[in-house]
């Protein structure tokens, strides 16, 4: 108690974020995945099957989606666990993950899916519960990161992973104005138009800006007590994909 | 309830087993005094949605 954090570029006391961050997801729920396909032209798609992919899940593990929100990544780890996997998802946001239960549950993928509200600082989960743990675009909400990563850890069985899918840093600087113009001016408007809302749409764009970028967020990793960490850049670095190993 | 997200399941604040109760729709941790609702088939695992119990509750 009594520090302050991020939020997006203001700060703002730690105890305060959770419940901001709450009510930009309440207020973007029913339009996340719209906005999601028109903000990234539908790459968003490309970058989670990526994400997955080097999850490498195998029939019958039981994975963990934190930030699972309505479902992207969820769907296609379940394919991977299979039916006699698991695939946990955990949400902060009650209205996320009601949503996306119920898409998941209209295309008929209930089975071997679980439903959480759960805040990745304080994990509900026993000791090595989980053969895979991944948070796709969800860290960089998250009050102290640190923790979410010793939670992800303790949580992981030995040889178990965990993948951590966010926005970076693009390592293309000639490129940085064209893409700081697309965040700041087009996305809090393209909010506005579709979602009804310019504010969260500028909040996600300055949260991205004050993300640690690939290399300071490979060190909370290897911090957090993760081995073999690497990263892995998608579209010049807009995006990375890390990855670590508990021992 | 699914039995294999039960088997996992912690208190979020101890990381101690949790004590089903189907009839109250609650997940029961003795050691805090804690019981998290259990909303739309949807366990909610905060601390500040729980409910603290009386001293004179007991628990199963």
């Amino acid at each position: 108690m009594g520090g302050t954090t991020h939020f997006g570029f203001q700060r703002v006391p730690e105890e305060e974020k959770p419940r901001r961050v709450a009510a930009v997801f309440a207020s973007v729920a029913d339009r996340y995945d719209l906005m999601n396909d028109l903000m990234s032209l539908g790459l968003h798609r490309l970058w989670k099957r990526f994400a997955v992919a080097l999850a490498q899940v195998r029939p019958g593990e039981r994975v963990l989606d934190l930030a699972a929100g309505t479902g992207d990544l969820a769907r296609l780890l379940a394919r991977d666990a299979g039916p006699s996997g698991q695939v946990v998802l955990a949400d902060f946001s009650g209205p996320m993950l009601a949503r996306g239960r119920d898409r998941l549950l209209d295309e008929g993928l209930g089975r071997g899916l679980a439903w959480v509200q759960a805040d990745a600082e304080r994990l509900p989960f026993a000791d090595e519960s989980f053969d895979c743990v991944t948070i796709g675009f969800g860290l960089r909400n998250v009050t102290r990161k640190e923790r979410a990563l010793a939670e992800m850890h303790r949580v992981l069985r030995p040889g178990g992973r965990a993948l951590v899918l966010e926005f970076s840093r693009l390592r293309l600087a000639p490129l940085r104005p064209l893409y700081d113009l697309y965040s700041f001016a087009v996305l809090p408007r393209l909010g506005r138009l579709v979602a009804g809302d310019e504010a969260s749409y500028r909040y996600l764009a300055e949260s991205i800006r004050v993300h640690p970028d690939q290399h300071a967020l490979e060190a909370m990793m290897r911090e957090a007590g993760f081995e073999g960490c690497e990263h892995y850049n998608l579209c010049g670095g807009i995006v990375a994909v890390h990855r670590g190993w508990r021992a | 309830m699914d039995p294999k997200l039960l088997e996992i399941l912690a208190c979020p604040v101890c990381k101690g087993p949790l004590v089903y109760r189907k009839a109250e729709q609650e997940l029961v941790c003795k050691a805090d005094r804690l019981a998290y609702p259990i909303r739309d088939g949807i366990p909610v695992m905060l601390e500040e949605e729980a409910r603290r119990l009386p001293a004179d509750e007991e628990v199963e």
